[in-house]
């Protein structure tokens, strides 16, 4: 029914705006897109299989955050750290690419190109739980709490703290910010860190819906998430959080009225249709306001 | 030799950038056959005052009518393809290009016509040698198979002419093309200017030589802060107080 | 069988040239999946339902992608770098969901029933796009096209067309891919939308990395030694994304200067006419020469 694929809708929507952000973070500081983020969100949930095989959920989470981040600075180092000019804007974007295409293979060879089955989850996670009358997981609760905890410990990081100002500055004004004596290879490594561990947070939640991880997802589904971050504004987070959720569920009420196969196309359409006509995006007030047109 | 039919007529014209205005309300003319000097201290608008009228930037207000065609709204293309060249202040030219290469690309069959410049690898002799007849008139001929960005200065700027001249235009345009040129250089391009009047119907010229700009050119328009200060006969202009006072201190 | 291996790499080669072509005129397409496959889908519509041959069936789909690129690319070209990346790559979801929805091209089931594609059609192919490519860069064109992608709005001031330039490469590029896609479809007889995914658009673009794009052979470098390399190297086969990767990013790694820095072009080929003018012209012209 509508309200229950609405809420699926919101679901896929926290996700979405989770990958969304670690793109539109990136874009926005570093003025790059990062082709590799697609790929850390596909292994948070392998990194998902591999720690609930050993430890309780909660645990996976951190492993998540954790390792998701390295996985960041390593991408940071090997994709982007040679390519800081803002010349080198598509020479970063094919070598994130390139080092994308290495993380799938090597999944590929570990656990090969079918999806592997999660080790079951008991307890409160398989429960439901229901209101008027309408059936709803508490897996899908779990989803959209995890992402309000981490939007809002994201929102603090970027607004009260240190690191975050340093973030905002260097947003907006790359030059004086290192002038300022703010440590600029610090600062983006703190944005790869932190886009990376909420992508690898939100593959881990999509392999916990999906019960099972699966390597192909990089590119079928966080891939939109590009889309999105350019529907809600190149380097604006809140448009990215909004439009994730926006599209979330506009995707869940086509399928639901039977339009599930062009959903896809939609999204896509939409951002071309935002870039040519409305660059700053849906939510104008982002970080991000360089000129691209010619 | 000298009509006074106007090919260029610029009324009203203002350009503004957020608080800079950098051109305040300018009427100008440049007549047929002649070389309009452009004078003024740096910031006065004369860059502005090209830019404006070739279309890198658009006009805030204002009119700008070439060979009786309204073109403040024209994009850049339709610009140069309707017959005005330009230089720049600070060289651009296709540096990973040779000299012949920065030329022929400017070719004014060509740039029109994709489809003529492919068909051009048929008559490859006539893109090479009409390239070369305007690399010759600068004086460049035996660089023509150089890098762009290994040529001196002073090639450079002949270069950039040689480029602007290849569209065939009727204006031209000139942004301190003298400039880091010594004595000799400064003299074989009053020379090399004089050849090229011959090829176009007017030039403007921007200059902060003041020898240079007094021997070549028929008129003087001077510039401050956007606006006109004075406009006339080189002598006139330059002993005009307010020009001397913007620009000239004390000195001649 | 070799002639299959060189098949393919003869498809993969006129794949990565579609992405040159877009390139010369400065601009990074990830759309040449999604023109492959309107090629191959119109080629192949025409062969199974109308009988046409293989060789007219295969021209009018290049020339329905071409049409399709001008079309996508009159407001996608106003796009640059980062922003046209995405663009493209939005075009080939959005070509890929359209034919998964079009049932009487088979949706997402597939489309079948092609024949006709062998090793010489191939190999002619190739060759012809070939000569194309070498016409365009001894031409006056390839002047203009460098003109673009070196400074564009001084090329636009010089009275240069620069989206309609823009445009053109993206059109010749979208031929190309069309012309592969439909000699792919006829050679392995039964294609699915996903075959034309966004993971080949990909793949496609970094043969052109690989190999260099300082002239048209770098491309054929790229795809070769990632097409026909991997058939005889074992273990070049099992581990094909990750060499592939790791050597696209030593590549970039020691070219810092990117993709879109193409070296002079006097290394280029030299127009065939130079030579028979350059003595003659030399003499008459260059002043303060000894006779």
């Amino acid at each position: 029914m509508l309200a229950g694929q609405i809420l699926n809708g919101l679901v896929s929507g926290a996700m979405y705006a989770l990958v969304a952000i670690g793109f539109t973070l990136v874009v926005g500081v570093l003025d790059k897109l990062n082709f590799t983020h697609p790929e850390v969100f596909m292994l948070g949930g392998f990194i998902g299989l591999v720690s609930l095989t050993y430890l309780p959920l909660p645990w996976a989470f951190v492993l998540a955050l954790v390792v998701g981040g390295l996985l960041g600075l390593f991408t940071e180092l090997v994709a982007f750290r040679r390519f800081q000019s803002s010349d080198a804007r598509i020479t970063a974007a094919l070598s994130s690419l390139a080092l994308g295409l290495v993380f799938t293979d090597l999944v590929h060879k570990v656990w090969g190109t079918e999806q592997v089955p999660l080790p079951p989850q008991r307890g409160w996670l398989a429960g439901t739980f229901e209101i008027a009358g309408v059936q709803f997981l508490n897996l899908q609760l779990m989803v959209l709490g995890v992402t309000l905890v981490l939007m809002a410990g994201l929102h603090y990081l970027i607004s009260r703290t240190r690191i975050g100002r340093q973030i905002r500055a260097l947003a907006e004004a790359p030059v004086s910010a290192s002038l300022l004596g703010i440590n600029v290879l610090r600062v983006k490594q703190s944005v790869f860190f932190i886009s990376s561990a909420l992508a690898a947070v939100a593959g881990l939640l999509l392999a916990l819906r999906s019960d099972a991880a699966n390597s192909e997802i990089g590119l079928t589904f966080a891939l939109k998430a590009m889309a999105i971050m350019a529907i809600g504004g190149m380097g604006d987070l809140r448009g990215a959080v909004l439009a994730g959720f926006l599209i979330g569920v506009v995707e869940a009420l086509m399928f639901y009225f039977g339009w599930g196969r062009l959903g896809e196309m939609t999204v896509w359409l939409a951002m071309i249709v935002i870039l040519l006509v409305r660059p700053a995006g849906l939510f104008s007030g982002g970080l991000h306001s360089r000129e691209q047109r010619v | 030799m000298t009509t006074s039919q106007p090919i260029l007529t610029i009324t009203g014209l203002r350009k503004v950038f957020g608080g800079v205005t950098a051109l305040d309300g300018i009427d100008l003319e440049v007549r047929e056959g002649e070389i309009l000097g452009l004078i003024g201290p740096n910031g006065a608008g004369k860059t502005a005052l090209l830019n404006t009228i070739t279309g890198f930037y658009r006009a805030t207000t204002g009119s700008i009518r070439f060979m009786g065609q309204e073109i403040s709204n024209m994009p850049l293309h339709g610009i140069g393809r309707l017959g005005i060249g330009r230089t720049f202040q600070n060289i651009r030219l296709f540096k990973r290009m040779t000299v012949l290469e920065n030329v022929m690309a400017a070719n004014k069959r060509y740039v029109r016509s994709s489809f003529s410049a492919f068909l051009g690898v048929i008559g490859g002799r006539t893109a090479l040698d009409e390239a070369r007849h305007w690399i010759e008139l600068m004086q460049l001929g035996d660089k023509a198979d150089m890098l762009a960005s290994a040529l001196s200065y002073g090639d450079a700027r002949r270069l950039e002419i040689a480029r602007a001249l290849a569209g065939n235009p009727s204006l031209l345009l000139l942004d301190e093309p003298a400039a880091g040129m010594n004595e000799t250089e400064t003299d074989q391009l009053v020379a090399d200017i004089h050849k090229v009047q011959t090829s176009v119907k007017a030039i403007v010229l921007i200059e902060h030589d003041m020898s240079l700009i007094r021997s070549l050119s028929d008129r003087i328009v001077a510039m401050d802060y956007g606006k006109k200060l004075a406009e006339g006969a080189p002598d006139t202009v330059l002993e005009h107080p307010d020009v001397r006072r913007a620009y000239l201190g004390s000195d001649t | 069988m070799i002639s299959d291996h060189l098949i393919i790499t003869g498809i993969n080669i006129l794949m990565a040239w579609s992405v040159y072509l877009v390139l010369l005129t400065g601009s990074l397409s990830f759309a040449q999946g999604a023109f492959m496959a309107v090629g191959c889908y119109a080629a192949g519509y025409l062969t199974t339902v109308l009988g046409m041959p293989l060789l007219p069936a295969t021209l009018i789909g290049a020339i329905v992608s071409a049409v399709f690129a001008v079309v996508l690319g009159y407001p996608a070209l106003r796009l640059k770098g980062i922003y046209l990346i995405l663009a493209t790559l939005g075009i080939t979801f959005c070509v890929r969901v359209l034919l998964e929805n079009l049932e009487f091209l088979g949706g997402i089931g597939g489309f079948g029933g092609m024949l006709g594609a062998d090793l010489p059609a191939v190999a002619i192919a190739v060759g012809c796009v070939a000569v194309l490519l070498v016409l365009i860069t001894i031409s006056p064109l390839q002047r203009i096209f460098d003109a673009v992608r070196e400074d564009e709005r001084v090329a636009a001031s010089l009275g240069i067309n620069v989206t309609g330039i823009r445009i053109l490469g993206f059109a010749l590029g979208a031929a190309v891919a069309a012309v592969a896609g439909s000699l792919y479809g006829h050679y392995m007889s039964f294609v699915r939308p996903e075959s034309f995914d966004v993971l080949l658009s990909i793949y496609v673009v970094l043969y052109v990395v690989l190999g260099g794009v300082n002239n048209m052979l770098g491309p054929v470098v790229g795809a070769v030694v990632m097409t026909l390399l991997p058939e005889y190297i074992r273990e070049l086969a099992d581990w094909r994304p990750t060499v592939f990767g790791l050597a696209v990013l030593i590549m970039l790694l020691f070219k810092p200067n990117g993709l879109l820095s193409f070296r002079a072009v006097t290394e280029r080929y030299r127009r065939p006419t130079k030579s028979a003018t350059s003595g003659s012209l030399e003499q008459q012209s260059t002043p303060g020469t000894a006779p």
